[in-house]
């Protein structure tokens, strides 16, 4: 008994570290959820819900949800539109270069947050690359807002979480073989036809799990819509960030954190049953 | 003109050349053999045929029809992969009908010719299960009659046999080969292993570094290999230095044999060891055989035969008897005669 269970004790040193740098803070942040705000604006111990009925009676609250879903769910499907392709080929060629290949794929994720941000006005900005190109083909008059509205945010955000959709792919591809699709060709389907039959479908499980780290990243995103929001954006994790620095406001923060929580919490759980209930 | 032509199918990849010139005809209901070591293009000529490697030359007509620049979707041609490709997410029934769904055939329809397959490989009741349910006896009944349901033009077997035990892998060659028989159809399969392509083809083409080396009948092959890589692939063999005797035979452990040397300066005899009689050195012998004589080195029972070795004055030779004959004793001399058409002389370095 204590032969089998002793390669379990392994995984201690995680669990405490874990315990230390997550739950720990959850539990700090649910003990703030409970605290008031003052007349002054200082922070109030206390052991109310006060706060939490001001956040989940005002509207903004739901505007900030089905911001961030919206916002959340069309920067995944960007990004897995183009993350397929990619991820479909690095795990199929055959070139001496894959390797190298690979890693300029999810070099994105080697370049800050911030730096990459500035990358994007400077390429969607009025006078960014693409309005001067625009511009001077006199494809526009004046320049196309790209930037600092929900469009910029979208492609900065797909773009950011591309890569590690990328590696999510190439992950759950496991189980493709291109003999599998030259069997369907051989039997009368075209590529278009023996990708569809064959290759997706053996690809979705590949392609859940990387709409869910997607997602989930985008949800909690912070740094690309505030800058490429320019103020005009707002989200749930932009307005936590602003409660808790700004307004100094932690309890709202941290009721903010702790829906947000539950938020993902509960899409995690019913996701996976409605993609079952597709399947059958 | 023949049902199906490869005429000079050649593929190289940068400086290898896979395929070399390979020309073969099959004539319609007719089963041929690919033969050949792994790495020989004997698959990568398969793959030509069906479209799935584009040749750099040469050309593949079906029914007089030019097929070689194609796609493989529009090819009708059945193949059976090595590791049968199973679709893993469909059941057995859409594995099957996979084919004839692409075709456009009405439900009912693809259910009753699904249906006739799964009877012709005997498969019947397994309908719903999923690829990994099935044993790899199964699963190869299932590729085999993933193929033959949309009533190919040619069904295409890529070593498909190789997965499978020793014992199964018997039974399924006689099933396909009867199968092949029943419905008529042209059939080129490749495959390593001989007796595979003795026991299941009508003819046989022995393939080696790309090129096709001689197409015949399974006993042409084994009875008169052309060049010394068939001699030597197909069946077990003796390989004798030879000498040209000054009179223009062969020689062979300083006696003249009853052949004739072809050019050359080495010289080797191809003899099968299951040809050879052994004799005593007293018994008198015809003048239509070959006779070496030696004396029994060691003397091995393999059950079905007795394999001996005879040590002569310059080398040994292997004999095969069939075993429950008296044995002879290690040691004792004895004369190993054989017809004159049991053995061939090849000059060396060359194929």
């Amino acid at each position: 008994m204590s032969a089998i269970s002793r390669p379990h004790l392994l995984v201690l040193p995680g669990l405490a570290l874990l315990a230390f740098i997550y739950a720990w803070p959850i539990v700090g942040l649910l003990r703030t959820a409970f605290n008031e705000i003052g007349p002054t604006g200082a922070m109030v111990e206390a052991w109310s819900l006060q706060t939490s009925r001001e956040v989940f009676s005002d509207l903004f609250t739901y505007e900030l949800t089905l911001n961030s879903l919206r916002l959340s769910l069309s920067a995944t499907a960007i990004a897995l539109a183009l993350a397929y392709p990619v991820a479909l080929f690095l795990f199929r060629t055959q070139s001496r270069f894959r390797g190298v290949l690979a890693v300029i794929a999810v070099m994105p994720m080697l370049v800050s947050g911030v730096v990459r941000v500035f990358g994007w006005l400077a390429i969607l900005g009025d006078r960014g690359l693409i309005n001067t190109l625009a511009q001077s083909l006199g494809i526009t008059g004046s320049p196309v807002r790209l930037v600092y509205n929900w469009t910029g945010v979208t492609i900065g955000l797909a773009e950011s979480i591309m890569p590690y959709m990328i590696l999510a792919l190439l992950a759950g591809f496991g189980r493709l073989d291109r003999t599998l699709e030259e069997a369907a060709r051989s039997l009368g389907a075209s590529p278009l036809r023996a990708f569809l039959r064959v290759t997706l479908p053996l690809s979705l499980p590949a392609v859940t799990l990387a709409c869910g780290l997607g997602f989930v990243l985008s949800m909690s995103a912070y740094i690309t819509p505030r800058l490429l929001g320019g103020g005009k954006v707002f989200v749930l994790a932009t307005e936590i960030f602003e409660q808790a620095t700004t307004n100094t406001n932690w309890p709202t923060a941290a009721v903010l954190a702790i829906y947000m929580l539950a938020l993902l919490g509960v899409l995690a759980a019913i996701a996976p049953a409605a993609g079952r209930r597709n399947k059958a | 003109m023949s049902y199906l032509e490869l005429s000079a199918l050649t593929k190289r990849y940068r400086e290898t050349v896979a395929v070399d010139r390979a020309s073969l005809t099959v004539e319609q209901g007719e089963s041929v053999a690919l033969l050949g070591p792994s790495g020989c293009g004997k698959t990568t000529t398969l793959r030509m045929l069906a479209g799935l490697v584009a040749p750099d030359e040469g050309s593949v007509s079906v029914a007089g029809v030019d097929v070689t620049r194609l796609p493989a979707h529009r090819r009708n041609m059945g193949y059976v992969f090595q590791s049968y490709a199973l679709f893993p997410h469909l059941n057995v029934l859409r594995n099957i009908g996979f084919g004839l769904e692409e075709r456009g055939f009405k439900r009912a329809e693809v259910r009753r010719r699904v249906d006739e397959a799964l009877t012709l490989v005997r498969l019947g009741g397994l309908e719903q299960r999923r690829p990994r349910e099935l044993s790899g006896g199964q699963q190869q009944r299932v590729a085999l009659a993933r193929a033959l349901v949309i009533l190919p033009s040619v069904l295409l077997l890529d070593e498909s046999l190789s997965n499978l035990d020793a014992k199964l892998r018997d039974t399924m060659r006689q099933e396909i080969r009867s199968i092949q028989r029943k419905l008529g159809i042209t059939t080129l399969m490749v495959t390593h292993d001989q007796v595979e392509a003795l026991v299941m083809c009508d003819r046989v083409a022995v393939m080696n570094a790309g090129r096709i080396l001689q197409v015949g009948t399974p006993v042409e092959i084994y009875e008169s290999p052309g060049t010394r890589f068939v001699a030597g692939f197909v069946g077990r063999a003796n390989w004798l230095a030879a000498k040209r005797s000054e009179s223009g035979r062969v020689s062979v452990w300083g006696t003249e044999l009853p052949i004739d040397a072809p050019r050359g300066q080495h010289l080797e005899l191809f003899v099968r060891p299951q040809r050879i009689r052994l004799v005593a050195v007293s018994e008198p012998t015809g003048g239509d055989v070959a006779r070496l004589t030696g004396r029994i080195a060691r003397s091995v029972f393999v059950g079905d035969y007795v394999e001996t070795v005879v040590q002569g004055a310059d080398g040994e030779l292997t004999v095969e008897t069939p075993s429950g004959q008296p044995s002879l004793h290690d040691g004792s001399e004895v004369a190993a005669v054989w017809r004159v058409g049991d053995m061939r002389v090849f000059a060396r370095d060359t194929t």
